[in-house]
């Protein structure tokens, strides 16, 4: 299994520009309802079970206001990325104490092999690693914007 | 959620516990900016659900998992996603259930 192309990974459904919690644990649940909606995930309830085990793993915050958590599961039936904003910040304990205003979620099936998923997942940070790609993300106004942004670095 | 809820914790937790013990997997990951510190505890969480899952399960999931790497196969579209094998129509499970075997390959299936 490969890593598909930005567009078949990231839809206008994905795209949640302003979550609404301010814990991981009600955010994770939030997005994992929009892939579930989407048709990529199966028994949404167990995902994020997996999900909480991948954050007791720690916390899935890599500082600069980013976290991005993930999982190879077999609740997953497609790779996707869900792409979360949040104005007001998401306690998140991230290791350089900032509050967490862009959320990537990375999916996988368990077909995909570690390999894949961990290139996936780096894929995802990559996206989010200047201050001027956070920017953008950040300030995006409409869907086309902030998948067009994920083109570029995610394809 | 399914009653097999337990053996798919399972091997979700085997899915985590596989790659971050793959040294290449963990470096990337923490030079990602990641901390994997829960190990250990993620262990005891996986010695849990295992003790939770039904008795019957456990040896062919056991099996199949240092087989295969993967105790644990989803079907889709009545294809082993394991083997490959599109499974006849008799392979499905009895209605309100949602495990069985693969005849070819012997992982657990999951019918979602």
């Amino acid at each position: 299994m490969t890593i598909g192309e930005a567009s078949t990974v990231f839809d206008t459904s994905l795209f949640i520009p302003e979550l609404r919690y301010r814990k991981p644990e009600p955010v994770l649940g939030e997005m994992v309802t929009r892939a579930s909606r989407a048709g990529a995930v199966t028994a949404g309830r167990f995902l994020r079970t997996s999900l909480a085990l991948r954050e007791r793993l720690g916390p899935t915050a890599v500082g600069k206001g980013v976290a991005v958590p993930h999982a190879r599961s077999i609740a997953v039936l497609e790779p996707r990325l869900v792409l979360g904003r949040s104005r007001q910040g998401i306690e998140w304990s991230a290791p350089d104490d900032e509050v967490v205003r862009l959320v990537l979620l990375v999916l996988s099936p368990a077909e995909a092999s570690a390999e894949v998923h961990v290139e996936w997942v780096a894929r995802a940070v990559g996206a989010v690693r200047t201050v001027r790609q956070r920017q953008r993300l950040l300030d995006a106004e409409s869907f086309d914007e902030v998948a067009s942004l994920l083109r570029e670095v995610i394809a | 959620m399914s009653r097999h809820a337990d053996l798919l914790e399972l091997h979700d937790i085997d899915l985590l516990l596989r790659t971050v013990q793959r040294e290449s997997c963990a470096t990337r990951l923490r030079r990602l900016g990641y901390r994997l510190e829960g190990i250990d505890a993620l262990r005891r969480r996986r010695e849990r659900a295992a003790s939770r899952v039904e008795p019957r399960w456990i040896p062919t999931y056991e099996r199949a998992l240092s087989r295969y790497g993967r105790g644990l196969v989803a079907v889709r579209e009545r294809v082993c996603q394991g083997c490959f094998v599109t499974l006849p129509t008799s392979a499905a499970p009895d209605h309100g259930d949602t495990l069985t075997l693969c005849e070819s390959c012997g992982r657990i299936l999951y019918w979602p």
